[in-house]
C-alpha cells in the first residue's frame, strides 16, 4: 500500500484498503473556516443534528473575513461564537492568520493524520506527510453530526524532484512548471506525492508551497514522506505530540511516477485568467503592474516575507504599483517585525494588512478596479478573484512578485537580483 | 433514474468561481437565493435563461478550483436534472452528489453535444444519448454509494437518517 491509503485505512479502522475502494473515515481535525463554520452550523441543524459528535476534532479559524467588513459577517461571526461555546469547541482562533498556516505552525497538522477542511487549500497540510483535503459545509456537517465521513483511496502520481535550482527559482516555479507541462487537471482526484532529492533538501515552508498547489492540479491531497526536516519541524512546533509516519511499500504502489529535474525551470508567471498558460517571467515583455497582493496560504509564510525583503530591501515600489500585504499568520507577523522584514517592506511603500486571506478571500482590503493588472503570490488569477471580474490576476512566487513591486512591471527576480 | 433535457454548454476548466462567484457568498440563504446567481461569472443572464429540467455539459476538468458548495447547490436550486462532463474537480463532484445533484462522466461528451441539444439519460441501465445526433454512449457504473446518496437526495437526507436510527437504538 501507499502510505496515503496506510493513513486512510488506519483511520477507517481497517487494516488495508484497495485503490478506488469508498470507506467511511475518523479524521483527526476538522477545520472549519468563518464561512465553514456559519453554513456547517446552520446546515447541521437543518439534517436534525444538535450536538457536534466529537468537539475535541473541530477546530475552527476566521480567516477568510475578519475582521469583518459587512454586517452580515459580523452576525454570522457573533453566532459561531455563541454556537462553539454551546458545542464546547475550545479550539478556536479568530485573527490568528489562515487556517492552512496556522495548522501546520500549531502542530495541528502531523506525520500520519487524516484532516478534513470547508476549504479546498487544506491540501496544504499534506506536507506534513498526512491526509488532508477540503470538503463542502454538508460534507462537514454529515461529519459533525455522525464523526465519520466517505473517502474513496486515491490512486498516486508521484513527481520525483532532482536537480539543482536556477537563481530566483522556488518551490512555486515548479508548482507552475507542473501546471505548464500537463495542465490543470495534472492529477484530477489523486494523491499527489512530491519526492527526490530536491524535495529532500527542501525546508518546510517550501514543500507547504508544493502541497498547497496540488488542489489546482484537481488532487485531492499532497504527500511528502516525512524526514528529518519533518521530525524537526514537528519537534519545534509541538513537542509533546506523539505521532507515526506512515511509509509506502513499494514503487509499485504509484500509480505514476514522473521524473522531474528543476535546472531547467525558470521563475514562471501564470496569466490571466487560470493557470492552463504559463510563461516566463522574464519573457512576458512590458506588464505594468498597478497591485502586487502579497500573502495567503500560498505566500504568506515567514520564509516569503525573507526573500521579499531581501529583494526590495532599501529600494520603493514603482511610483504607479501600490502592494498589499497581508502576512499569512499573527506568528508570521510578529516574526517579520522582529526580523525588521516589516519595515523593509513599509519602507518601500507596501501596506500592511491583518493576518488573513486578504483580497484572495474577495472580502478584503485591496481589491482591483476593471482593466487593473495585479501580480501575486495567492495560488489562483481565476476571474473575479481578487475583485473586478475585468481584471489581470498573474501568479508567480514571492520572490517574482517583490521584483515586479518594485519594477512596476512583471520581471524576474532572478535579472532583478543581478543587479 | 431516467432524465431528459435541453442542454446548456460550457468550455475546459471552468472553475467554481465562475459558476458561483464569491461576492455572492452569504452567511445563510433565502430559497432561490443561490439559483439566482447560478453561472454569472461567465454569462450574468444565465440564471434567468435556463428552465427545471435542463441539463449543463462541460468540458474537461469541470468544476474546479474552490470547495463552495454553491456551486452544486445553485445547480439543484435552479432544478438541473444532471450535470455531464468527461471530467470533473474532485470537490465539486463531492458536492454534486452531497445535494443529490446526478453528475455523469462520459469520455468526450463535451464534442458531442451542442447548444439546446436534447439529451437523454438513464442512470439504472448508464446510457446517454443525444436525441438530435442520435450519439449515444454507455456511462461507467457509478459506485453504489454514491448512487445511493443521489437516491436519497443528498448527504442532508442519509444524515438525518442515520442519526434518527442512532436515536431509535438509544431508547
Amino acid at each position: 500500500m501507499h502510505a496515503i491509503s496506510k493513513i486512510i485505512a488506519l483511520h477507517a479502522g481497517r487494516e488495508s484498503v484497495e485503490v478506488g475502494e469508498i470507506v467511511n473515515v475518523v479524521p483527526d481535525y476538522v477545520m472549519l473556516n468563518d464561512r465553514g463554520a456559519a453554513r456547517a452550523a446552520d446546515l447541521l441543524r437543518k439534517m436534525g443534528g444538535d450536538k457536534v459528535f466529537d468537539p475535541a476534532k473541530v477546530i475552527v479559524v476566521f480567516d477568510h473575513h475578519y475582521p469583518p467588513i459587512r454586517q452580515q459577517d459580523s452576525v454570522s461571526q457573533k453566532r459561531t461564537r455563541e454556537w462553539i461555546k454551546e458545542q464546547g469547541i475550545i479550539k478556536f482562533h479568530a485573527g490568528e492568520g489562515i487556517g492552512h498556516v496556522i495548522f501546520p505552525e500549531k502542530g495541528y497538522a502531523f506525520p500520519g493524520a487524516l484532516i478534513f477542511g470547508t476549504d479546498s487549500h487544506t491540501v496544504t497540510n499534506s506536507a506534513l506527510g498526512c491526509v488532508a483535503t477540503g470538503m463542502g459545509h454538508s460534507d462537514i456537517a454529515s461529519f459533525l453530526a455522525l464523526g465519520y465521513n466517505w473517502l474513496k483511496v486515491p490512486e498516486v502520481i508521484r513527481f520525483d524532484l532532482h536537480g539543482e535550482f536556477q537563481p530566483g527559482v522556488y518551490a512555486k516555479d515548479i508548482a507552475l512548471r507542473i501546471a505548464q507541462l500537463y495542465g490543470e487537471d495534472a492529477a484530477p482526484y489523486l494523491g499527489v506525492e512530491f519526492s527526490g532529492p530536491m524535495v529532500a533538501r527542501m525546508p518546510m515552508a517550501e514543500r507547504l508551497v508544493l502541497c498547497n498547489m496540488v488542489i489546482d492540479f484537481g488532487a485531492k491531497t499532497g504527500y511528502i514522506q516525512p524526514d528529518e526536516v519533518t521530525a524537526h519541524w514537528m519537534a519545534q512546533r509541538a513537542p509533546h505530540s506523539t505521532w507515526t509516519a506512515q511509509t509506502t511499500d513499494s514503487d509499485a504502489d504509484c500509480g505514476r511516477i514522473v521524473d522531474l529535474d528543476v535546472s531547467a525551470i525558470e521563475p514562471l508567471v501564470a496569466v490571466p485568467h487560470d493557470l492552463s498558460t504559463i510563461r516566463g517571467a522574464a519573457e512576458l515583455g512590458d506588464i505594468r503592474i498597478d497591485e502586487a497582493i502579497f500573502g495567503t496560504c500560498t505566500g504568506g509564510r515567514i520564509d516569503d516575507f525573507r526573500v521579499a525583503a531581501a529583494i526590495m530591501k532599501g529600494k520603493k515600489l514603482a511610483p504607479h504599483t501600490r502592494m498589499m500585504v497581508n502576512p499569512g499568520s499573527r506568528e508570521t507577523y510578529v516574526q517579520a517585525m522582529h526580523e525588521g522584514l516589516i519595515d523593509v517592506l513599509i519602507e518601500a511603500g507596501a501596506t500592511i494588512g491583518v493576518p488573513g486571506c486578504g483580497p484572495c478571500s474577495g472580502c478584503h482590503q485591496g481589491m482591483l478596479a476593471p482593466a487593473e493588472n495585479a501580480i501575486t503570490n495567492a495560488s489562483r488569477n481565476f476571474k473575479g478573484r481578487f475583485g473586478s471580474p475585468e481584471a489581470n490576476a498573474y501568479v508567480a512566487s514571492s520572490a517574482t512578485v517583490a521584483a515586479s513591486a518594485i519594477a512596476g512591471r512583471i520581471v524576474s527576480p532572478a535579472t532583478k537580483i543581478s543587479q | 433514474m431516467h432524465i431528459k433535457g435541453n442542454a446548456w454548454t460550457f468550455g475546459r476548466n471552468i472553475n467554481t468561481d465562475l459558476i458561483f462567484p464569491k461576492m455572492w457568498f452569504r452567511p445563510t440563504y433565502e430559497p432561490g437565493e443561490m439559483a439566482s446567481h447560478l453561472m454569472v461569472g461567465i454569462d450574468e443572464d444565465f440564471p434567468q435563461k435556463v428552465s427545471r429540467g435542463d441539463i449543463i455539459v462541460g468540458g474537461q476538468n469541470f468544476g474546479c478550483g474552490s470547495s463552495r458548495e454553491e456551486a452544486a447547490a445553485a445547480m439543484k436550486e435552479a432544478g438541473i436534472a444532471a450535470v455531464v462532463a468527461p471530467s470533473f474537480g474532485r470537490l465539486f463532484t463531492r458536492n454534486a452528489i452531497n445535494v443529490g445533484l446526478p453528475i455523469i462522466t462520459s469520455p468526450r461528451i463535451d464534442e458531442e453535444i451542442l447548444q439546446g441539444d436534447l439529451i437523454e439519460i438513464d442512470l439504472s441501465s448508464g446510457q446517454i444519448r443525444n436525441l438530435r445526433s442520435g450519439y449515444e454512449a454507455r456511462l461507467p457504473p457509478m459506485a453504489p454509494e454514491s448512487l445511493k446518496l443521489i437516491d436519497d437526495g443528498g448527504i442532508a437526507n442519509y444524515t438525518r437518517r442515520v442519526l434518527e436510527e442512532r436515536r431509535r437504538a438509544k431508547v
